[in-house]
């Protein structure tokens, strides 16, 4: 008859293990609190904004483009709505300056101009709970309450939209396509499309989004209009979409963002992975001699396995338990932590999905990561009951192939969970990569540390006890070096970003940009800024093939970063920036091409494949233009400098209808005063003041790095509990050597300074460790992925180091108070009873 | 000289939810340079004697004094100056520090005291126990009777007044046990150290200079070896 599990005997397990058991328990919590939270999240966020869709989009099909709409295109809309198949509206959407009567007060404002049935779906929410159409009628503005605050006006009072006059009437409160604001660089303003043509801001080259929007009659229709309005637009870059394949900017952020959170989530997982791993070997450990009893007594190794297999699961499920409830907690937290960049009627809850998820991955993260230590009971023999062990090899065939399949397992599961291979493998080598080079740096680390004998007693002892047996510090210094590294490369990187971006523009770059400036307007502005200004010639144009291959613009923009779909602004001059320099190439253009010529910006070289001397096929303004790359140029300082991707010799685009682009430094003080006067004398020019455009950037990397930070802040919690875990594992060495100390004269305070000196050395070795692997990561992101100059920071990175230390030594003492609390006659009688 | 008197000690266990009156009111006085053996039965109470003796323990009722000074009272840290360098203790389990070699173990309670000499003492200690040229050996490298004889050495580095020795021989064959206690007898005659031992052993007790015998808890003989 075959055995029968015994539960008093996994119970007992459980009960006499209790530490262990417990941080077992928080890591396997901790391996899918994330993961979990943030697929909660994810699908709150996502279930919000696709419930209302339509709202989102105001509209079933909405048509985007940056000019008016080609004719054949304007055509076949107004025959479909003379046909009654649908029903359209239409608004425009661009930043201008508005300023008061009185003109003193000017401010960069985000403009839409809405025609009648504007939005065809939710609710444009204003202050006075009346409808947009009813208040925004000819002659009036709707405004976001941040404008009325910045330019002291109320309602009822005057702005200068252009060339007209507007009165305000109401505040907006919601929109239904823009369900966030935080992309905006000025407040909201309404104004019907009436008033359009008074405005006088929407001239050749402007930069303005037209959007289309169309109600369809029949719902059925949607995705045969849908293609035919796409047929009909095909060689324009106007891009068609319906409510449901639209992917609005909101969305695209949150899937970036959740994306990247999820990289963290995954990162945690691994290390708790490693923290239940140690756990459990050092709990079996402790249960090495009642296993060595077991097979004296006849038991077999598939009947222990079993019942540790039991206890490891029952501990697994108690985990899962913990970890959900405290996804269900965290809930509650992340619409703080995500306040101002989430919609405000996104409703948060624990999706059944994401619970469901959760726990196959805690099921999975148990198996995948208690296998080995399982594994390695069968190789305990009775002998070890009296405590004579054969110091085998961890390594054998067996456990290679234990490791192997766990590892397979974690690969897959991580690109299931990823969706995207490349980025996907990308990541995994990455993390190996990390693990790897905190594994090697430790190593050295600690055989260092193992030659060194100091003259002092206690950091003489403290060291020893780094190597005490069963102690898992190599595991630990890998394990907090790796999570610590990821935490200190995002500081030093926005620290970077909010040098180059946010504190300080280098002294004579300019600080104002002018944009949307017709030519003929050029010397009246020169003349108002009376100084040195840079003017630049813009024309608008798309790529439309690369190397003769065409460019397939919904292929383009399921890339996550910048691409060739969009529309560029192209310029030409014939002599770098002072802030360029070649990288590929002999000169900016070559005197012996006869062909027309392009200099692309190394960026370009990222968003699509091309080289030197390929042929790159532009449309401006309709009209086609093949141009070969003649070099390649490279930024040699980042921030908000005017950068052009594409340039070309004066030949081939001074003739092209264009807009100016001026850049500028202005003494901060006079900024205001300036752009009331500019905006006075040219209502069409939009003025950018770059530091307050840089504190709006600051504060959403702030934002956006809190969050970051949080969820990365998990991974530490994993190496945290590695280390308590091991302080436990070592629980019996430290009271003997506690026990042992005191009984040969030691004070209290020479054992507890040991302790201390311990934790110590290990968090600053495990911060060393980390700063280096961060300071390098942080090197070639900024450098090579942002364009930045980078600045080691120095006195932060050495804070960072000593937080780590004092976190260790906090963690590592308080793990050990109960030993320093150990009577040395109660451990000598227990010796004496064993 | 009295080196050290206990007068009335008591001391209760409590096992499970009864208490055991292991010691009961036991009175007894140690002359300087003295060779005293406790001996008795398993659960007797002379293991327990000795912690009460060492100050390891505190009585439930009674005082214990070194050297007419008082310390059944004293925490854990006055007692520390008392046991570096007044006490040495021999345990039968060795207890040596597993993550330091024979040397190391050795030097330890001389280093605490900032004796800047202590391991030239260890060597020389170690060398004349015969474990010259296992000075490096960590103490999982070393037998139950090299083990023994390095925490003789420890027990002698700070030149103690008292050594505490509870059944030194307990877990060593009979060849082994034989030298360690010649080895603990010689260094106690060379420097005039009061030793007490505890042992089962009446081979042992017919070493001693007087011999005292509990029986539950009770003293039942005191006086010199028969």
């Amino acid at each position: 008859m075959a055995p029968v599990l015994n539960l008093r005997f996994i119970a007992r397990q459980i009960t006499g293990a209790k530490r262990q058991s417990a941080v077992f328990v928080l890591c396997v919590a901790l391996s899918m609190i994330t993961l979990v939270s943030l697929g909660s999240f994810s699908r709150s966020v996502q279930s919000s904004l696709l419930r209302d869709a339509q709202a989102l989009h105001a509209g079933d099909l909405i048509i985007h483009a940056h000019a008016p709409l080609p004719a054949p295109l304007q055509a076949h809309l107004d025959i479909l709505a003379l046909q009654k198949r649908l029903v359209c509206a239409r608004y425009y959407e661009f930043y201008s300056v508005l300023r008061t009567t009185s003109g003193e007060g000017s401010l960069l404002c985000n403009l839409k101009v809405v025609e009648p049935g504007y939005p065809f779906y939710g609710r444009v929410l204003l202050a006075s709970r009346r409808p947009l159409s009813e208040v925004l009628t000819p002659g009036s503005l709707v405004v976001e309450q941040s404008l009325l605050d910045r330019l002291r006006i109320h309602l009822g009072d005057a702005l200068r939209v252009g060339n007209a006059t507007l009165t305000v009437r109401d505040v907006v409160l919601q929109e239904p396509d823009r369900p966030v604001n935080f992309f905006a660089l000025g407040p909201r303003v309404f104004v019907a499309a009436a008033d359009l043509g008074s405005l006088g801001l929407i001239g050749a080259g402007s930069r303005v989004e037209y959007v289309t929007l169309a109600k369809v009659t029949q719902p059925k229709e949607l995705d045969s209009l849908a293609a035919d309005l796409r047929r009909v637009a095909a060689d324009s870059r106007v891009r068609v979409e319906t409510y449901q394949s639209a992917d609005s900017r909101v969305k695209r952020f949150f899937d970036n963002l959740l994306f990247f959170l999820n990289l963290s989530g995954i990162f945690t997982l691994l290390l708790a992975g490693f923290g239940i791993q140690s756990t459990l070997f050092a709990l079996l450990k402790e249960q090495e001699r009642t296993i060595a009893v077991m097979k004296a007594l006849g038991a077999r190794s598939r009947f222990i396995i079993g019942h540790f297999l039991a206890v490891t699961l029952a501990l697994g499920l108690a985990g899962t338990a913990a970890g959900l409830a405290a996804s269900f907690a965290l809930q509650g937290f992340l619409p703080a932590l995500f306040r101002g960049l989430i919609p405000a009627r996104v409703e948060l809850a624990l999706s059944g999905w994401a619970v469901s998820e959760g726990m196959l991955i805690g099921f999975l993260v148990v198996l995948l990561f208690t296998a080995l230590p399982l594994y390695r009971l069968k190789e305990v023999k009775p002998r070890a009951i009296f405590g004579k062990e054969e110091a085998g090899s961890f390594w054998n065939r067996s456990t290679w192939v234990i490791a192997a399949t766990g590892s397979c397992f974690f690969l897959a599961m991580v690109l299931v969970r990823i969706r995207e291979l490349k980025t996907g493998l990308f990541f995994i080598f990455s993390l190996v990569g990390l693990v790897l080079v905190a594994y090697l740096l430790a190593g050295a680390a600690l055989r260092y540390l193992r030659t060194r004998n100091p003259g002092n007693l206690i950091l003489r002892q403290a060291l020893k006890g780094l190597f005490r047996p069963r102690s898992a510090t190599r595991s630990i210094t890998v394990t907090l070096s790796a999570a610590l590294a990821v935490i200190f490369t995002i500081t030093l990187v926005e620290k970077n970003l909010d040098a180059s971006f946010i504190d300080s523009f280098p002294p004579l770059a300019p600080n104002v940009f002018f944009i949307d400036i017709q030519p003929a307007q050029r010397d009246g502005l020169a003349g108002i800024l009376g100084t040195a200004a840079q003017f630049f010639p813009i024309v608008r144009g798309t790529v439309n093939a690369v190397a003769g291959q065409p460019i397939d613009p919904e292929q383009e923009r399921l890339s996550r970063g910048d691409n060739l779909a969009r529309e560029f602004n192209l310029t030409y001059y014939e002599k770098l920036l002072p802030d360029e320099r070649i990288s590929e190439g002999k000169t900016l253009f070559r005197a012996d091409w006869p062909d027309q010529q392009v200099s692309v910006l190394d960026t370009v070289l990222k968003m699509h494949k091309m080289k030197l001397g390929d042929t790159i096929s532009f449309k401006v303004q309709g009209i086609p233009i093949q141009a070969r790359i003649a070099s390649v140029r490279t930024r040699t300082e980042g921030g908000f400098t005017p950068f052009f991707y594409f340039v070309f010799p004066k030949t081939v685009l001074a003739e092209a209808p264009q807009t100016l682009f001026c850049a500028a430094r202005i003494e901060k003080g006079r900024i205001a005063e300036l752009q009331n006067q500019v905006v006075a004398r040219f209502p069409n020019i939009s003025v950018i003041d770059l530091t307050e455009t840089a504190a709006v950037f600051g504060r959403i990397m702030g934002r956006l790095s809190v969050i970051v930070r949080f969820f990365t802040s998990f991974s530490m919690v994993a190496g945290i509990l590695i280390v308590v875990s091991s302080v436990f594992a070592t629980r019996y060495a430290r009271i003997q050597e506690a026990v042992y100390f005191t009984i040969l004269g030691a004070r209290r305070r020479f054992v507890l300074a040991v302790f201390a000196a311990e934790s110590l050395i290990l968090g600053i070795t495990s911060g060393v460790i980390a700063l280096g692997i961060a300071q390098v990561a942080s090197l070639i992101i900024s450098r090579r992925g942002l364009d930045l100059e980078y600045h080691p920071y120095p006195v932060e990175s050495l804070l960072l180091v000593l937080a780590t230390a004092l976190l260790v030594l906090c963690v590592g003492l308080a793990a050990s108070l109960s030993i320093l609390r150990q009577k040395p006659v109660s451990f000598l009688r227990e010796q004496a009873d064993e | 000289m009295t080196i050290l008197e206990t007068r009335g000690v008591t001391k209760n266990y409590w096992l499970g939810n009864r208490e055991i009156t292991v010691l009961d009111a036991v009175s007894l006085a140690v002359a300087q340079g003295e060779f005293l053996v406790v001996k008795g039965e398993s659960g007797s109470g002379k293991s327990t004697l000795l912690t009460l003796l060492s100050g390891l323990d505190r009585p439930d009722a009674g005082r214990v004094l070194i050297e007419e000074t008082d310390i059944t009272d004293l925490d854990e840290d006055a007692l520390a100056p008392l046991r570096n360098a007044t006490f040495g203790f021999v345990f039968q389990s060795f207890h040596l520090v597993p993550s330091l070699n024979a040397r190391e173990n050795v030097m330890f309670p001389a280093e605490l005291r900032g004796d800047r000499g202590a391991a030239g003492k260890a060597e020389a200690l170690l060398t004349r126990v015969g474990l010259g040229e296992r000075m490096s050996s960590f103490p999982h490298q070393l037998s139950g009777g090299e083990k023994q004889r390095c925490a003789i050495c420890r027990a002698l580095i700070n030149d103690p007044r008292i050594i505490f020795a509870d059944e030194p021989t307990g877990n060593l064959d009979s060849a082994n046990g034989a030298a360690v206690l010649e080895l603990l007898l010689e260094l106690h005659r060379e420097r005039g150290t009061t030793l007490i031992m505890v042992t089962h052993s009446p081979e042992i007790a017919l070493r001693a200079d007087r011999v005292v015998t509990l029986k539950d808890g009770r003293i039942v003989t005191d006086g010199p070896r028969a």
